[in-house]
């Protein structure tokens, strides 16, 4: 795990009391609140519906048991005992107090975290894979990328006033665990002749116009990285538009330029721009790897012990999977309990996966975009004490990659720009398919929820995609069918006329009860079925007879 | 404030500025209980702006707003409902 130098630290408390004055001077009357807004949200401090929320960046989703315990810590004694991880992998407190924001992002700091750059148009949290450096078929570990970009973005003099925000993902290899392609800029690391680069995606975004990001290198060598993406930054500071803020995603630019002329705009910064300082050479490169090796796994023979207890064997079929190294296993935790919000977890909960993750993996607790948790080394023979350990604390729900794993942002119960509430929606799905075996039946299947058109519930890339709406007062849902965020990226298909929260779940079924009409065998998975026959069928069916009126 | 405004009669809402918790205006000034605010006609709408418009120099408050009734007498939109009395939903 990256471990903060001395100027790391600097930057991070002298952003501390930079914030702390600003604060002060604003409770003094001495800011407005259009003074201070921006400086606010440049901490990550936003103001909802019901009080402020403070967005705490997890870089590319690592944490270490001691900085959980002190989001834990923060979760108690200034907010209200539990945060919400979000679909880009960070935390958000629902209840802070202005006042108390200084001393939270004190707190953060002393275990070197922060909440810069968690809003504002400028470079995000750079996201990653949740299996980086765990899997075999990887290229190479992302981390160390994304830490390099991290550094090169944070703060950076020409890309903190962006026509809008920017998201950047970066994945070591052909699987997309990271919606990498639904990114203003997606980074896959790729071999070709024995050289490891990077393929460059650009454009890519959900919000009200989803696009899947356009490839525009095919492979870009290591050390040009952050050249390129100079590049591409300083073309979108120059072209993107700043008059209509619903147009202002590089997305937007690409569309409207076509990426073949976007990408000659790219290239010629990037001959006229570049700089030899940015240039990363393997020194550079090697220094930052040295921070993310694994730690000292012994390849061994320990295999899974085997339980007569079918709740045990349910849970390691769904949520546990092979570690690189023999004889470990990667743990999935799902945030997404029977009753529970999707992404919440309780400072309780929080403390003792602290404790867990020191006793069964190494320290290390990592966050996905699908808002769950993963402890990524943990032996194979101490999964059955695990599972034991992670049931006492309602984490132990075996629903990974299954109906009820859904993705789900805050909605109206918090959100000021939702428009109809998402949270109330995921727990309806929980209840209707709380029995393993049926969701077992139904198969992979990934259900992402959203309150407005913003999409932070990633529905446009859903199996099945609810967008909620507001209309004439009433929240209603619209159904998209089709979607994936992986590495076959597609953006969902409307169905129809959208449904009331009563007859969500009826139309839900409906869809469910298509697929499983047409599907040729058991292995056979919801997207593949659709790819196959269509969105005509699943229309047909689920508006010809529609028990109440849609 | 006022530009979006339809209906006949108001709550004042507001955040206010140090916790950011959601206010009510009252006859004794700003309350987290919507319970007895006052009841604003869209006449004296000009007035609650004055007022709101000091309370947020001072500090008090900040991002005022209009909350509207229906006709017997209840806060009108989910959002606002849901602003009023909290999240729906059990941690």
């Amino acid at each position: 795990m990256y471990k903060y130098s001395d100027t790391d630290k600097k930057i991070i408390t002298s952003r501390v009391k930079q914030f702390e004055n600003q604060v002060k001077r604003r409770l003094e009357g001495k800011l407005t609140e259009e003074e201070f807004k921006p400086l606010r949200l440049m901490n990550g401090l936003y103001l909802q519906l019901h009080a402020y929320m403070l967005r705490v960046a997890i870089p590319y989703g690592e944490l270490s048991s001691k900085q959980l315990r002190k989001i834990a810590f923060i979760a108690d004694k200034y907010d209200r005992g539990y945060g919400h991880f979000t679909t880009r992998q960070n935390i958000q407190f629902n209840w802070p107090k202005l006042l108390d924001v200084p001393e939270i992002l004190r707190e953060l700091s002393s275990v070197e975290m922060h909440a810069i750059q968690t809003s504002g148009n400028c470079i995000r949290n750079i996201s990653s894979d949740h299996l980086a450096g765990l899997t075999l078929n990887e290229i190479e570990d992302p981390r160390p990328w994304c830490e390099i970009i991290r550094k090169w973005s944070t703060f950076h003099p020409e890309f903190s006033f962006l026509p809008r925000k920017f998201k950047i993902a970066v994945i070591g290899c052909t699987e997309d665990r990271a919606a990498m392609l639904v990114h203003d800029i997606g980074l896959r690391i790729v071999e070709r002749k024995n050289q490891v680069g990077f393929e460059v995606f650009v454009g890519g975004g959900q919000g009200r116009t989803p696009i899947i990001a356009k490839r525009i290198r095919a492979f870009l060598p290591k050390k040009d990285i952050l050249n390129y993406l100079e590049a591409i930054l300083t073309t979108y500071n120059q072209e993107g538009r700043r008059d209509n803020i619903y147009k202002a995603r590089i997305k937007i630019l690409v569309k409207e330029l076509g990426i073949e002329k976007f990408k000659s705009l790219v290239e010629e910064n990037f001959s006229k721009l570049s700089n030899k300082e940015l240039e990363i050479d393997d020194k550079n490169i090697e220094e930052i790897f040295g921070f993310f090796r694994l730690p000292p796994l012994k390849s061994n023979t320990n295999q899974i012990p085997f339980k007569k207890n079918q709740e045990y064997q349910n849970w390691i079929k769904q949520n546990v999977i092979p570690h690189k190294i023999q004889g470990y296993s990667i743990v999935q935790i799902s945030l997404k309990a029977p009753k529970k919000p999707p992404g919440d977890a309780t400072s309780n909960q929080m403390i003792a996966l602290a404790e867990i993750s020191e006793k069964f993996s190494f320290s290390e607790i990592r966050v996905t975009h699908e808002q769950n948790l993963v402890l990524p080394h943990v032996s194979n023979k101490e999964l059955f004490n695990l599972w034991n350990r992670l049931k006492i604390e309602n984490l132990a729900t075996s629903n990974l990659g299954l109906i009820t794993d859904t993705i789900c942002c805050p909605g109206m119960d918090y959100c000021a720009l939702a428009t109809a509430r998402s949270i109330p929606i995921s727990q309806k799905i929980s209840k209707h398919f709380d029995n393993y075996l049926q969701q077992k039946e139904i198969g992979d299947l990934k259900i992402k929820i959203s309150g407005c058109i913003n999409a932070c519930g990633h529905h446009h890339v859903g199996n099945i995609g609810i967008l909620g709406l507001d209309r004439k007062g009433q929240e209603f849902y619209q159904i998209t069918l089709g979607g994936s965020a992986k590495e076959d990226a597609t953006i969902g298909e409307i169905v129809g006329p959208s449904f009331s929260e009563n007859n969500l779940i009826e139309a839900i079924e409906k869809i469910l009860n298509t697929y499983k009409k047409h599907k040729r065998n058991k292995s056979e998975d919801f997207l593949t079925v659709f790819r196959r026959i269509g969105i005509k069928e699943f229309k047909k069916d689920l508006y010809d007879n529609f028990t109440k009126k849609v | 404030m006022v530009k979006k405004l339809q209906g006949e009669t108001f709550l004042l809402s507001a955040n206010e500025l140090k916790s950011g918790k959601v206010v009510f205006f009252t006859l004794k000034g700003w309350s987290s209980s919507s319970v007895e605010a006052i009841k604003i006609k869209v006449d004296e709408i000009n007035k609650y702006e004055e007022i709101s418009a000091k309370d947020e120099k001072k500090c008090i408050i900040i991002s005022p707003k209009f909350v509207e009734l229906d006709e017997e007498g209840n806060i009108k939109t989910l959002r606002d409902k849901i602003r009023n009395s909290g999240i729906t939903i059990k941690i």
